[in-house]
This record gives structure tokens, C-alpha cells and sequence, in this order.
């Protein structure tokens, strides 16, 4: 089927411990979330520090376990896949961090960086090998190839390591990248360049991400589509246009607000600044404590998120 | 505020200044023939890249720097004074009281083990020795007031607060003396979208109401631009700009074309699917800085002179513009 979603993730939970002893308690970074990615498309997902969206990445590649819920690619069970199955997803979906700094090892050149994944991508057919460490330095920007070939992290600034990262991400031809704040660490005049490669590489490769952030600016200029959570939940979920132009969700909006030269002036609604309670047995919405708008329901009842409108989708009680 | 008479008189004037610091292949000059004033009252963004020079110079108006880095040539002016002519005794007093400094990951600054009012209370103290406890207590009050926190916080240990709730004590005594100038080193970098906006809002409303200048050091334009009224772009330890905050959403100002280039690579939440352009190449290795204009290799417009002569601040409708772009002769030399 043509409409068939690339990424389908279905009432996603990640339990953690924390604390220790008496205090050992769980919380729940992500809290029964569903989302679908197509192919070629990109999702950027927003939210603060403790929103979980990180985790929600992480889950996704498999580097974390889910507790609950399904992950389908294109349409087959990826959950638990162990081994070489594991494996074999793990060539669809490649991931690139935020630290370009501590995601290349600094004993290793460039070439070797790339070497390992495009020989699993060959399946360890030696030929070759040399023609495509140069195409792929040529495709994300890193010449001249031969002298970039030998250089190490250290002699490399910060944007071409993040080169370097997207590089060894793209070796074994991942069908989907999630991208966990891939310009954050960098300097302003570097980050758009950055975001520019990424969004050549989706339109040559028609290669779908997620695309973690939490600048609402940068999603809407490389998402399709923007997601926003907050306490481990979907809050709300558009195209980038319609989320930014008609927000619906009251958290939306303050993030909207709060964002440096967007449409509002004047002070943001009064919300307390606490972070979200992520505990398990917390109830009703997340966002509660800090919503301007908030009712005696969202402190018992968690809001379901519901279309709204086409493609456009809400979790709140107004 | 009485120690400052005539109201043109610069808070903060910085003159000539280089600050270099010494590393094992020379000499590197992170801050190079700076000139800047801040104004009475006025809030000035400091705009630049990492390894522009900003954090170096907002040490160096601090005369903190430490290490290998030193004041090679020019001055620092504060209220008139020049700080480093002050002996050890004399500098003690006069920073913090009239100039002081929020910096970068402050709310990793306050000490654990006391708590925010023992630590307010102390400064306020130090300074202002004639002051009973109980009095600079109830200032520590009125100050925990000033940046909304609620009085019964602020008995609290600094690991019982929140990120934005720390920040908004440092910046509490920062301004607990009431100094001329605070100095804010990228002071919400940290903290998430929304306490920042929060506390820029509340730098805003407190610097309106106690009457203070501030120099605010950032690398993030769009949000220097929100709060400044007036803003420097640093690049490769030199100013390039000073303009009007303002000026920038005017696509009809003429502007250094690294600002140009800048403002361009930033994503705007407003505009529809704007094209972004980032600025080509690399920030500059300050051992070995370019001749001439330091951005040239990285211009868009570089032209004959820009490889060697190196352009000056020069008065360019309301800005100071360093680029040959916009020096007449420059333009016929280029010819």
C-alpha cells in the first residue's frame, strides 16, 4: 500500500527507576504515546526539558527498552527484535545526537568513522569500500575528501563533526533518521547549514526523520509536521503551519508566546514554572499545575487526543 | 541612582582594548582594539560567536580574567573610573556595588550548603557593613519580592529550587547593591523556552523600575533582539556592528554583512518557509586570524581591499558599520 506509514509507534511507554531505597520510585517518561511517520516525511518533535522527547528517540532506535507498546517499520513488528533482526532495523533507522563532540571517537579518523557501517552495509563485502567513503563525505558536504579522509575529531570544527556523524548515520542507507537536537551545540552561523544538509538529504534520499528540538523556529522551517509534548504526553499535533499559526492547546500557545520574536508582546499568561510531574501515579494532565485554562476534570481525567480537525490533534479538555 | 551625574556620561566605556592570552604557540588576542560604551539605563546586546571574544571581554570589564589571559593595551571605564588603576582594597569595593555580574550557568554559582537568603544576606552585608542582619534581611526580602519568588523560598537550600528559581536568585544579588551595571554572560542558555522568556520579561521589568544598565552577552540574536535596545556584534574579537535593535527587522538597513549573514541563518517562527542561508565556512583560528577583514574569507561581498586593509567602525545610517562595503574609497579602490 502507497499510504502506508514508514514508523508506526503505538501507545509508547519507558518506566524508570529513580532514587534508591525507601524512595525507589517509577516514573513514566513517556506515557502511552502513539504517533506515525511516513516515508519521507518529517515529524519534529517539541518540548521542554523533561518532556520526554529525548526518550522517545532513544526508544525508537532501540537504544532503550519500551515497557509497553509497539513499534512497527513499514508495517513489521520491531519491538522486541533481538540479534540480527535488531540488527537488520537498525540499518532503516540510524540516529545523530546533539553532541557532536562526544559522538565521534576521538582515536579514530574520519575514514574509520565510516568504514565499519558502510562494510555492514556491504555485508562485509571488501570492494569498493574506498568510492563510497568518498561519496558519502561528498554528500554531506566534507571536502576535499582526500584530505578530510585522515583528519581526526579534534581537527575538525563542530559542524563538520556533526558532517561526520550524519555521514556514518547515512552509511547503511537508513530509510529514517531521528535527529536529537543535531544543531544545538553549534554556533548560530553554522546551524543553518547543518539544517540545510538535512533537508537536501530528505529531499535527494526522500529519507523521513524525527526531528527533535525544542525551537519551535527550526521545526516549523524543517518539520512537515510538529508534535509537542510536555510530561510525557502528545499535547498537540499539526502541520508545522497550522500548529504555529492555530495553535489549539494551551501549552502550544505558551510555548508559542515564549518563543524570542514570535507575534506576542506584552507578559506571558501567569503559569508557575514547575517541571512536569512524571511520576506514575500521577493524575489527569500534565500540564494542569502550570495551564492558565486549567478545570477541576484535568486534575482526575487525562485528556485524549483527539483530531480536531484534519491531521490536526488535540489532548485537551476546553 | 546619585553616583552618576550627567546623564550622557557612559556607565561603562571601553577604550582601545585587547586582551590576549598566552598559549604555547604565542600570543592569541581574543579581544582586539575594542571600543564600546553602555549608556545610562540602557540595556546593550553583546552578540557573537564561541571564540568571538565575548566572555573574554565581559571578564576583562570584570578584571577577572585569570591565567594566562591579560589586558595587553587600552581601558576600562567604569562611572569614569578606570578599573585597573584601582588598588586590590578599592576594586573589592567598587564591583559588585556598582558594577556586578550574572554568569554563565549561574544557578550552578550559588553555594550548596548555605542557604539563598544566608547568601543574600552576606553580599548585601560585605558591602554594606553599616547594616544590621535584620535590616539586610528585610532587603533580602524585598529583593526576593523583585524577582517573584515567594518569601518563604528563600530560606531554602539552592538544591530546592528550580533552574529558573536559582537564576532569578543570582540575578537578586547581582542587583542586591544596586549597581550601575549588571553583566549578564548568556544567563538563560540553560533553562528551558519558557522560564526564559519569563526571566528576560522580569530583567526588563526590574531594569525599568531600579534604574540599572545592562550588558547582555549572548550568542542567540533573536533573543538579544527581544530584550536589547541597542546591540554590538562581536566576530573574531572585534566589533563589526553597533546598531539599533530595531534596525534588524528592517530588511531597508544597511547592515555588516556577518549581521546580514546572521540574522539570515536564523529559522523565524513568523515567516513562512523562508529560505535560510548560513554563513559559508568557519569561524576564524584566532592564532592565525585572517589578514585584513577577519570575515572576508567568509563574505559574500569580499573585494580588493577587505584581504588587506583591515575597515573601521564607521557611522553608517545610525549604525557603526565596520566594512568597506559602506567607505567610499574603499569601494574605488576596489575598482
Amino acid at each position: 500500500m502507497a499510504n502506508e506509514p514508514l514508523i508506526e509507534v503505538k501507545d509508547l511507554v519507558v518506566r524508570f527507576a529513580v532514587g534508591g531505597g525507601l524512595k525507589r520510585q517509577r516514573i513514566v517518561p513517556v506515557n502511552h504515546v502513539s504517533f506515525t511517520i511516513n516515508p519521507g516525511e518529517v515529524l519534529a518533535l517539541v518540548g521542554e526539558s523533561g518532556s520526554g522527547k529525548s526518550t522517545i528517540g532513544r526508544a525508537l532506535v532501540r537504544i532503550l527498552e519500551p515497557s509497553g507498546g509497539s513499534l512497527h517499520l513499514g508495517g513489521a513488528d520491531v519491538t522486541k527484535v533481538k540479534g540480527k533482526a535488531l540488527a537488520a532495523y537498525r540499518r532503516e533507522i540510524q540516529m545523530i545526537f546533539q553532541d557532536p563532540y562526544g559522538s565521534l571517537n576521538p582515536v579514530k579518523t574520519v575514514e574509520r568513522h565510516l568504514r565499519l557501517p558502510i562494510r555492514k552495509h556491504k555485508q562485509d563485502r571488501e570492494g569498493g569500500i574506498s568510492e563510497q567513503i568518498d561519496e558519502s563525505l561528498q554528500t554531506v558536504g566534507l571536502t576535499p575528501v582526500s584530505e578530510m579522509r585522515v583528519k581526526f575529531p579534534h581537527e575538525l570544527s563542530g559542524g563538520q563533526r556533526q558532517r561526520v556523524a550524519i555521514a556514518r548515520a547515512l552509511a547503511v542507507k537508513p530509510r529514517i533518521l531521528v535527529a536529537d537536537e543535531p544543531i544545538s551545540m553549534l554556533d548560530v552561523s553554522i546551524r543553518a547549514e547543518i539544517l540545510q544538509l538535512l533537508k537536501h538529504l530528505q529531499q535527494e534520499y526522500s529519507l523521513a526523520y524525527l526531528y527533535i528540538t525544542h525551537d519551535l523556529a527550526s521545526a516549523r522551517y524543517f518539520g512537515d509536521r510538529i508534535m509537542v509534548m510536555y510530561g510525557g504526553q502528545i499535547m498537540e499535533s499539526a502541520p508545522s503551519d497550522e500548529l504555529v499559526d492555530k495553535p489549539r492547546h494551551p501549552y502550544t500557545r505558551l510555548l508559542l508566546a515564549a518563543t524570542p520574536n514570535s507575534a506576542h508582546t506584552g507578559p506571558l499568561p501567569e503559569t508557575s514554572n514547575r517541571s512536569p510531574d512524571l511520576s506514575e501515579n500521577r493524575q489527569g494532565c500534565p500540564f494542569a499545575d502550570r495551564c492558565p485554562y486549567v478545570m477541576a476534570v484535568c486534575r482526575t481525567q487525562d485528556p485524549p487526543l483527539i483530531e480536531q480537525s484534519a491531521k490536526h490533534l488535540v489532548a485537551c479538555h476546553l | 541612582m546619585s553616583n552618576h551625574e550627567a546623564i550622557n556620561e557612559a556607565i561603562l566605556e571601553i577604550k582601545d582594548l585587547s586582551v590576549a592570552y598566552g598559549t604555547a604557540k604565542g600570543d592569541v588576542l581574543a579581544v582586539q582594539d575594542m571600543n564600546l560604551r553602555v549608556l545610562p539605563n540602557e540595556i546593550m546586546g553583546l552578540i557573537g560567536e564561541s571564540g568571538s571574544g565575548k566572555s573574554t571581554l565581559a571578564y576583562a570589564v570584570m578584571r577577572l580574567l585569570k591565567g594566562s589571559a591579560r589586558v595587553v593595551k587600552g581601558s576600562v571605564r567604569i562611572l569614569g573610573k578606570d578599573i585597573y588603576a584601582m588598588d586590590k582594597e578599592e576594586l573589592r569595593q567598587f564591583r559588585w556595588a556598582n558594577i556586578s555580574m550574572v554568569f554563565q550557568s549561574a544557578m550552578n554559582a550559588l553555594n550548596p550548603v548555605l542557604t539563598v537568603e544566608t547568601q543574600i544576606v552576606d553580599t548585601i552585608l560585605n558591602h554594606r557593613p553599616q547594616l544590621s542582619r535584620r535590616e539586610a534581611r528585610e532587603k533580602a526580602h524585598e529583593l526576593a519580592d523583585l524577582v517573584r519568588i515567594d518569601r518563604s523560598r528563600i530560606t531554602s537550600y539552592p538544591h530546592e529550587l528550580s533552574g529558573g528559581m536559582r537564576q532569578r536568585i543570582v540575578i537578586a544579588i547581582a542587583i542586591s547593591l544596586e549597581p550601575s551595571l549588571v553583566i549578564m554572560d548568556e544567563p538563560t542558555t540553560a533553562l528551558d523556552v519558557v522560564v526564559q522568556r519569563s526571566i528576560l520579561d522580569q530583567i526588563k521589568e526590574i531594569q525599568q523600575r531600579v534604574q540599572f544598565s545592562v550588558l547582555f552577552i549572548s550568542h542567540d540574536f533573536s533573543l538579544v533582539s527581544h530584550l536589547a535596545s541597542r546591540i554590538a556584534i562581536m566576530y573574531a574579537g572585534r566589533v563589526v556592528e553597533v546598531t539599533e535593535a530595531r534596525s534588524l527587522m528592517d530588511a531597508k538597513v544597511a547592515h555588516h554583512p556577518y549581521t546580514e549573514g546572521l540574522w539570515r541563518a536564523i529559522p523565524k517562527l513568523t515567516a513562512k518557509s523562508v529560505a535560510l542561508e548560513g554563513i559559508v565556512g568557519t569561524p576564524p583560528d584566532l592564532l592565525h586570524p585572517p589578514s585584513g577583514c577577519a570575515f572576508h574569507p567568509r563574505c559574500r561581498y569580499t573585494f580588493e581591499p577587505c584581504r588587506t586593509v583591515r575597515p573601521q567602525l564607521q557611522d553608517v545610517e545610525g549604525s557603526e558599520i565596520a566594512c568597506h562595503r559602506f567607505v567610499p574609497e574603499g569601494i574605488q579602490h576596489g575598482q
